[in-house]
């Protein structure tokens, strides 16, 4: 069962963020915006992370046939998609904190992060978490301002993936509890309920750019 | 408290201006785009000269004044730029 929604979570994962990440960048190359580029790589980091994580089952369960999916792949896969979740709370740190200054654009934000000695998916998870919840939260404050409704589906999708991170990491504590089972399935309808406005998107009006096509 | 625009809403909202409202049919003067627009000569005329360099503006010259009209890929872009500010809308985003 843990294998069946680990596997459906990760496919879905990478393909809703291949899918928006491609409409960022499309969007970067028709109209040059930085947010939009770094969205693009925010939902590729994304779609790469889970990506990683399903192709790491896969070997196990058709290669390797150890039991367990390697240690490391799981890690990485984690850490990529941190990535992504850092450049979508970047984003919002960018507007939020420094609209009006080039220097800060320019060199960028990075949080310092103290690090254990726990284990460092457990620091990707916890970071992943954090970043998750700043950037629903700001989202839903977004609402507050612009009313527009597809914010909430994506605050909606953020703070499902943050709690389902959050689960993800507190199973450990309790390994043979129904808890990862449900940070999975509450992931899952985090990224559904993620990719419900952006497929609203009229891309049928664009004339995309000839480099594109 | 006065909304900030990011640079890409400016050239949006100078777009849309040589697109929706036209004195007349020998396009916007640079005049009416400072007072649609909201900016000052000296950023508006750097960004006039980027929009006609990038095709998206096309700069008439009538009776020793420049004009301004919009031309077919400033449609273009312009409808992209209405499409993707919907999609970072979503995102909580500004374009």
């Amino acid at each position: 069962m843990e294998f069946l929604l680990e596997n459906i979570l990760n496919l879905i994962g990478f393909l809703v963020g291949l899918v928006i990440g491609i409409m960022a960048i499309i969007g970067f190359r028709n109209t040059g915006s930085p947010t939009l580029f770094r969205l693009t790589i925010a939902f590729f980091s994304i779609s790469l992370g889970f990506f990683v994580v399903w192709a790491g089952y896969m070997v196990e369960d058709f290669v390797i046939k150890s039991g367990s999916i390697e240690r490391w792949v799981q890690t990485l896969g984690i850490a990529i998609q941190t990535v992504g979740y850092f450049f979508i709370a970047f984003s919002h740190s960018i507007k939020s904190f420094f609209p009006k200054s080039r220097y800060f654009r320019s060199i960028g934000v990075f949080p310092l992060f103290l690090i254990s000695s726990v284990q460092l998916e457990h620091i990707f998870r916890s970071v992943s978490f954090i970043l998750l919840a700043y950037g629903a939260i700001e989202t839903m404050l977004s609402y507050f301002e612009n009313k527009n409704k597809g914010a909430i589906s994506v605050a909606v999708g953020l703070a499902l993936l943050a709690l389902g991170e959050f689960l993800g990491w507190y199973s450990f504590v309790f390994p043979e509890s129904i808890l990862y089972s449900a940070s999975m399935t509450i992931k899952i309808g985090g990224l559904i309920a993620l990719f419900i406005p952006v497929s609203k998107v009229p891309l049928t009006k664009i004339k995309f750019d000839e480099g594109l096509e | 408290m006065a909304e900030y625009r990011t640079h890409m809403k400016i050239i949006g909202d100078i777009l849309a201006t040589t697109r929706d409202e036209l004195q007349d049919e020998n396009g916007a003067s640079v005049t009416y785009l400072i007072r649609k627009a909201n900016i000052s000569h000296s950023r508006i005329s750097r960004i006039l000269k980027t929009l006609v360099s990038q095709g998206l503006l096309e700069q008439l010259d009538t009776q020793g004044s420049n004009k301004y009209k919009i031309s077919q890929s400033g449609r273009e872009f312009l409808q992209a730029y209405y499409t993707f500010t919907d999609f970072a809308d979503n995102f909580g985003l500004n374009i």
